[in-house]
């Protein structure tokens, strides 16, 4: 019965989260003012950057035809995935509800905002997983609701791209770690096997 | 006349009475008494000294799932334990998928069939399983499955792209074939008058490893993650768990399990006690009836079905409602944790029904609560809110796990000689139906997941029709009633029927006439108050019938 009055606390819990989320539902991306920071994010070195090793060099400053700079409270800057690397994964799909999209859910960096350029020199963490990327800054207000954003990209998010090479999660000693226990489980069962019929073969004989 | 002892330990007639009220037919005890009393199993027997009641063949007459008493209770707890241990094993990876996905870069066709290769292997496991327990025993059955397959799962942290991903989950998937074991094992330690809630609990306790793996691996991951492994590295690591636990059950299975009330099998065997039923036969007769391919694909859709949902589920609320991944689990696992009471729950109503309305209240039963679970399956899918999804996955959980139960209490009834392959081939059914579901709605891009889940119901619900078609002379169907013909509406015809002229001869259908005998009860109350007493000459011509 635990786990009922544990499911049912979850859903109570749940169903304020829905309350209290209401309010951004629907909130567009294409609402967005579009280019209203120059962003650029220049790779360390050439070809597939790898995970947890090379940098990002990220800069980014006010466009001249941005408006609501006002507004402007907070700058995140975000790693976002190519729409080559979203093929046949639903789960990195872009969605014009911003609630909803999961285009961009690498956090770079977060900087309150200001007025002169910014750069910053970004490591590719380690959970990043094996893609093609763009960066993207979104300016958000006091209230915590995006207002405008740039990338490191144009619209049709071709260019600029660059490659990442996740790592690969092995590691000699899990290696060498699963190797043995495989052998300790066969051979345990080995061994009892053949202790046991040889013990039934004794009492054969007796 | 004696046993056949002639035709030497054919293998294969696994699972002797599965569940419900058959008499024993393999496993007499020579010497105890002779002649065709050998082969009434007396219900108690006050020499035997164990620590449960027990009959002539020293079976357990009663259940208490909170003893440990060996050898009966002892095997019980050891069986669904190890069949819970491989469920969490096979569905281990599936909590972690959204991390996994993003270590292997794993597009949405990977992550689809390496699900159905992790319920295919069991296929062939599942049917081969019966006859390696009629060769090896139970306990080295069970062993063998589990220390075996436990390299595979160590294997994970090998794996490095979406082929290799998929070979280990499908290697995995081998160890299912303990659902068979364990019944086996249950089949051989308990009374037929028990055994077919035995069964449900062992069946269902089991079946719940597919819920706590939802919630213990992301549980293991986040606090391997905690110690400061990284996630690509943790969710590997996280896989030894269920490894390390399939290896002690292992040894554990072997220090402390006992094939038979009596003994080990490599002891028993040479005493010389087991006789058996030819394979060929046994398979000939379960293949000619067409009610085993029914319950194949209604199987397919209920266990089948729940098969798909412990892959898929967990996935699916991360990703439709933006939650953690331990809260997904958390929700993901009351799925699989409601088999505690609902499978033997649907067994339960099974009988119930079938107390009033014998055959035919099993089959309604059945269609009732396999539909309801289709229904709200669709429900699942359409559900845009947390609460809501999460209701309708509860309602959705209780119907098809208790439809599964309530098609293991009609399979008894389908065949008596054949009774170990056709339970087999049910189960098998169960792999192949979840294969099937996951292969055709969760790989693919075509459908959007909470569209393929209602999709999913709506094909339960159309094959979950098929009930209508299962028809007994004696008993009738959903809607028809028994055959008018006399000779064949008797029980005993039916299961007579499965045995030749010179079989008869030799007296060897001797079980299935009592079974028979036991299984008027099916006609429901108005039948039986219609007739007379149960004690009817039995078919077949066998004199010295007792």
């Amino acid at each position: 019965m635990a786990i009922h009055q544990m499911l049912f606390a979850s859903l109570l819990i749940c169903l304020l989260f829905q309350i209290s989320h209401g309010a951004t539902k629907e909130r567009l991306f294409s609402d967005l003012e579009k280019g209203a920071l120059e962003v650029t994010a220049k790779p360390s070195r050439g070809g597939v950057l790898d995970a947890g090793i090379d940098k990002l060099s990220i800069t980014w400053k006010l466009s001249s035809t941005a408006t609501k700079e006002a507004e402007f409270t907070t700058i995140k800057v975000k790693l976002c995935y190519a729409p080559v690397s979203q093929v046949d994964r639903p789960w990195r799909k872009t969605e014009n509800e911003l609630f909803k999209d999961k285009s961009c859910p690498h956090k770079i960096i977060t900087r309150p905002y200001d007025k002169s350029p910014q750069s910053f020199e970004y490591t590719l963490e380690r959970d990043i997983p094996t893609g093609t990327y763009f960066v993207r800054a979104y300016a958000v207000d006091a209230k915590d609701h995006e207002v405008a954003f740039g990338q490191s990209t144009d619209e049709a998010k071709s260019t600029n791209l660059f490659s990442v090479q996740a790592i690969s999660g092995r590691h000699k000693s899990l290696d060498i770690a699963s190797v043995c226990f495989s052998v300790f489980s066969v051979l345990a069962l080995l061994v009892f096997f053949v202790n046991e019929k040889r013990k039934a073969k004794l009492e054969q004989s007796k | 006349m004696a046993q056949n002892n002639e035709d030497e330990g054919s293998i294969g007639t696994s699972m002797h009475g599965v569940t419900a009220r058959e008499q024993v037919f393999s496993f007499s005890v020579q010497g105890e008494e002779d002649g065709p009393s050998s082969r009434t199993v007396r219900f108690d027997d006050p020499t035997a000294k164990f620590a449960l009641p027990v009959d002539s063949e020293h079976r357990a007459t009663a259940f208490k799932p909170f003893s440990f008493a060996r050898p009966h209770m002892r095997a019980f707890h050891l069986g669904w334990i190890s069949f819970f241990t491989c469920f969490i094993s096979t569905f281990a990876a599936a909590p972690l998928v959204p991390i996994i996905r993003d270590n292997l870069d794993l597009t949405k066709s990977d992550i689809g069939n390496a699900g159905v290769a992790s319920v295919s292997g069991a296929i062939f496991s599942r049917l081969a399983m019966g006859a390696v327990c009629d060769l090896l025993g139970a306990r080295y059955g069970t062993a063998f499955l589990l220390m075996l397959s436990a390299p595979t799962v160590f294997s994970m942290s090998f794996v490095s792209d979406a082929g290799g991903y998929l070979s280990v989950r499908f290697m995995i998937g081998f160890c299912l074939a303990t659902f068979v074991s364990c019944q086996y094992w249950t089949s051989v330690m308990f009374n037929g008058k028990i055994i077919g809630l035995v069964n449900g609990c062992a069946g269902g306790w089991g079946d719940m490893g597919g819920g706590v793996t939802q919630l213990l691996m992301p549980m293991v991951f986040h606090v391997i993650k905690l110690t400061g492994a990284t996630p690509f590295m943790a969710w590997r690591i996280a896989f030894f768990v269920p490894g390390f636990l399939q290896v002690i059950m292992g040894i554990l299975v072997l220090t402390l399990g006992q094939d038979l009330p009596d003994g080990n099998l490599s002891t028993l065997q040479k005493r010389g006690e087991v006789s058996k039923d030819k394979f060929t036969k046994v398979f000939w007769y379960a293949v000619l009836n067409y009610r085993t391919y029914v319950l194949f694909l209604l199987y397919g859709f209920s266990m089948g079905i729940e098969m798909t949902i412990n892959n898929v589920i967990s996935e699916y609320f991360f990703d439709r409602f933006q939650l953690e991944l331990h809260t997904a689990g958390m929700i993901a696992a009351s799925f699989g944790m409601a088999n505690f009471f609902a499978r033997p729950l649907g067994g339960y109503a099974s009988d119930i029904s079938a107390r009033f309305f014998g055959m035919r209240g099993r089959l309604w039963t059945l269609w009732i609560l396999q539909t309801s679970g289709g229904i709200f399956c669709v429900w699942l899918g359409r559900a845009t809110s947390l609460p809501i999804a999460i209701l309708a996955m509860m309602l959705f959980s209780v119907g098809v796990q208790a439809a599964c139960g309530a098609i293991f209490g009609i399979v008894p009834f389908v065949s008596r000689r054949s009774l170990g392959i056709i339970s087999g081939l049910t189960g098998a059914g169960g792999n192949f139906g979840s294969g099937l579901t996951q292969l055709i709605f969760f790989s693919s891009s075509r459908f959007h997941t909470a569209d393929g889940l209602s999709l999913m119901g709506i094909m339960g619900m159309i094959f979950t029709l098929l009930v209508a078609f299962i028809h007994f002379p004696q008993w009738g169907s959903m809607f028809f009633g028994p055959t008018s013909d006399e000779k064949k509406s008797k029980e005993e015809h039916y299961y007579a029927a499965e045995w030749t002229e010179e079989e008869k001869r030799q007296g060897l259908h001797e079980g299935s006439l009592k079974f028979a005998e036991n299984s008027r009860s099916e006609r429901g109350r108005k039948a039986a108050s219609d007739r007379s007493s149960p004690s009817m000459p039995p078919e077949g011509g066998n004199p010295a019938h007792v």
